[in-house]
């Protein structure tokens, strides 16, 4: 793997605070998340149900509104606003951005003053620049709303809910394409709808069909094949396979794959157990009642759990010995086991190896030890 | 023979047929591609609506006895031409038996049923005024059904109107219809546009709500959520998501409001508040007729009969289509 400097972040959660409700009704499904996606990397959410997993999917995809913090993909604010404290610095570089714009090319446009295109060139890069402004702020432009609706792209949980009963399969995948008007004329439509069909393992006879005509794994392959056909740039794949049979979940873990490496996708793989995740991911965020506890490579985090709830999944997986499950012990988690002092204030840290762990600074410490091994 | 050599023996056999077996089967690969297929007989929504529907023999009566009635509704007023007072003049006529009517004016199908208290031909009042329940039905439940099926989809999408709209409803729905009717026919009159408007004004508003319910449980479907990942425009999702889903309901709504229309309008024109009593109806004729009708039953019956059948056959008619155009009725 690349190194991670290198790396593009295609999507960075900052400090995100998901509430729901208002007074004394007020839940906070998710508090103070962050972390960095990057470019065709797998990064899977795992937690157990009620944990705010889907949620922080949902706000990705804009569905779940911020009350605080921000999500940014590539270089714009998506969902949320910059805290006031950031924003100068922010305007201030983006205004920076548009004067180097401008530098580079007053010089061209003195020279060659009736050269149209010059100048269209030069106001276009402003505008994207004075959007990039505008969605910091809170208020997205319409063309840019349109653009991420079309990059992130969402895979449902439920393939029986998540596909209109009452229309065919072929106004299901062409939906998107549809709305967008991905194609030039009725003949490519088709053809693109016809060559994602045959991508997920289908006959292009199926199009004509209803979804209850179709099985579960069916169901969901349709699914993924209307969200890849927009040509996506990233994925939140909402528990893709936890509503499947065991024996067809490794033929969506597969699509997934080959989706990932032909294009080059990123995705964000919400799950509930560690078993699946392991095979398909990168790096593994554990969350536990909308915190974050534990993040690392996938690897890092199954040679060495640190956090106790990490530690209770990780005992969840199912041996496929029944002398050994039998035997084995399980651990549970209460985040009351803590005891954290009103003082104490608990942080995700950077323990190296690319590995953070949430506690407070004795546990820290503890944790590095168990780590080096000592 | 001992029994171990009864199965050496056995083998021996397999083993023979065993070399003859490969001439007479082939290999089979197992085909992924192979296994998608469904071989089941293609879906259709309407197709299968039809189905359903014309499986029960019931309903081809029905249909029959629909077309006979709207045969004389619309098509016999037309040669008809309805007149209640063409025999005001001959005192003789007044309210007489079929069976005096068809000796006085000779054998008709005017006459079959006597005459009413000013001479009127029964027979020819009774699709006179149905033709008039009719209409109003239908104009009253097109108006009330659009309405209320619009209003309530806004209604159902959006939490700020519902809000507004609530309240409305609370209030309306809590005043009395009858009395509402009675006070909106006395100020704008009882002519035909003047009742629809009555019937009409708030009677949307009970369609509507029931649509709203109706819209919030589809709307929060994971669907419409997939839809709205795909960017689909809001028109688009309540054309293809909601409204589609929508169909049994309409159809359901239909079939209780074009009959209660047609009661509506007896029984308001029977208390007395109905349509002026120039234009023909069958609940006027019911009240012409009550005061007497001991006396002469002939002109009370045949349009409590045919007001009866034709809200009967409409209902059952609308409850059996409601039926067949639900999906999960369509297994057999």
């Amino acid at each position: 793997m690349e190194k991670k400097e290198n790396r593009e972040v295609i999507l960075s959660l900052n400090h995100i605070d998901i509430t729901f409700g208002k007074g004394r009704k007020l839940f906070k499904a998710v508090s103070d998340v962050s972390f960095d996606i990057y470019k065709g990397e797998t990064v899977s959410l795992v937690g157990e149900s009620g944990s705010g997993k889907t949620t922080i999917g949902r706000a990705v995809v804009r569905i779940n509104p911020l009350s605080a913090g921000y999500i940014k993909f590539k270089d714009d604010i998506i969902n949320g606003k910059l805290p006031p404290e950031e924003f100068e610095a922010y305007k201030a570089k983006i205004d920076e951005k548009i004067k180097a714009v401008n530098e580079e090319y007053e010089p061209k446009i003195a020279a060659d003053p009736n050269n149209k295109e010059l100048i269209k060139e030069k106001n276009n890069q402003i505008k994207l620049l004075e959007e990039t402004l505008s969605c910091a702020k809170g208020k997205i432009p319409y063309q840019k709303r349109r653009e991420y609706i079309r990059k992130i792209q969402m895979v449902f949980q439920d393939p029986t809910a998540s596909l209109n009963e009452r229309t065919t399969i072929d106004y299901i995948v062409s939906e998107g394409l549809n709305a967008f008007h991905l194609y030039k004329d009725e003949r490519e439509r088709v053809e693109k709808v016809e060559k994602i069909i045959q991508d997920v393992g289908l006959l292009p006879e199926h199009l004509t069909r209803y979804p209850h005509e179709f099985s579960g794994g069916q169901r969901q392959r349709i699914g993924l094949a209307r969200s890849i056909v927009m040509e996506p740039e990233f994925i939140v794949a909402d528990e893709p396979i936890s509503a499947l049979d065991v024996s067809i979940r490794a033929q969506v873990l597969n699509l997934l794959k080959k989706f990932q490496n032909e294009r080059g996708l990123t995705y964000l793989f919400i799950a509930h157990d560690l078993s699946i995740v392991r095979f398909i991911s990168d790096r593994i965020v554990v969350i536990h009642l909308g915190k974050i506890v534990e993040i690392a490579e996938t690897e890092e985090l199954f040679n060495y759990p640190l956090h106790p709830y990490t530690k209770s999944l990780m005992s969840a997986i199912p041996i496929p010995d029944p002398i050994l499950e039998k035997s084995k012990t399980l651990i549970t988690y209460d985040a009351k086991d803590h005891k954290y002092g009103p003082e104490e204030n608990p942080q995700l840290v950077d323990i190296g190896h690319g590995h953070f762990v949430y506690g407070n600074e004795a546990e820290i410490a503890n944790y590095k030890k168990i780590r080096e091994g000592k | 023979m001992s029994v171990e050599n009864i199965k050496y023996q056995a083998i021996d056999m397999q083993k023979i047929n065993a070399a003859e077996d490969d001439d007479l089967f082939y290999f089979v690969d197992n085909n992924t591609l192979e296994s998608e297929k469904i071989t089941a007989p293609r879906y259709s929504y309407w197709r299968s609506v039809f189905r359903t529907f014309f499986k029960k023999k019931i309903n081809y009566f029905i249909l029959g006895f629909l077309a006979l009635i709207l045969l004389l509704t619309l098509i016999y007023p037309i040669f008809a031409h309805y007149n209640e007072f063409e025999n005001v003049a001959q005192g003789v006529t007044y309210n007489m038996s079929p069976s005096a009517a068809l000796d006085y004016f000779g054998f008709s199908f005017k006459y079959i049923l006597g005459t009413g208290k000013n001479g009127n031909a029964i027979f020819d009042g009774i699709w006179a005024g149905a033709l008039t329940s009719l209409s109003l039905a239908i104009v009253c439940a097109a108006i009330n059904m659009i309405l209320g099926i619009v209003i309530g989809a806004i209604w159902g999408y959006n939490s700020k109107i519902d809000t507004v709209l609530t309240v409305i409803y609370n209030i309306i729905a809590n005043v009395p219809w009858i009395l509402l009717i009675s006070v909106l026919v006395y100020i704008i009159g009882g002519g035909f546009i003047q009742f629809v408007f009555a019937l009409t004004v708030t009677g949307w508003l009970g369609i509507a709500f029931f649509f709203r319910t109706q819209v919030m449980i589809i709307r929060d479907r994971e669907y419409n959520m997939a839809s709205r990942c795909l960017g689909t425009p809001m028109i688009k999702v309540v054309q293809h998501n909601v409204l589609p889903f929508m169909t049994s309901v309409i159809v359901t709504i239909l079939a209780t409001e074009l009959p209660s229309y047609i009661s509506a309008e007896v029984f308001l024109s029977y208390i007395g508040i109905g349509l002026s009593s120039e234009i023909p109806s069958l609940g006027r004729m019911i009240q012409n007729a009550q005061d007497a009708f001991i006396q002469f039953p002939w002109a009370f019956w045949g349009p409590v009969a045919v007001s009866a059948a034709i809200t009967i056959i409409l209902y059952v008619l609308g409850q059996n289509l409601a039926d067949a155009s639900d999906p999960r009725t369509h297994m057999q």
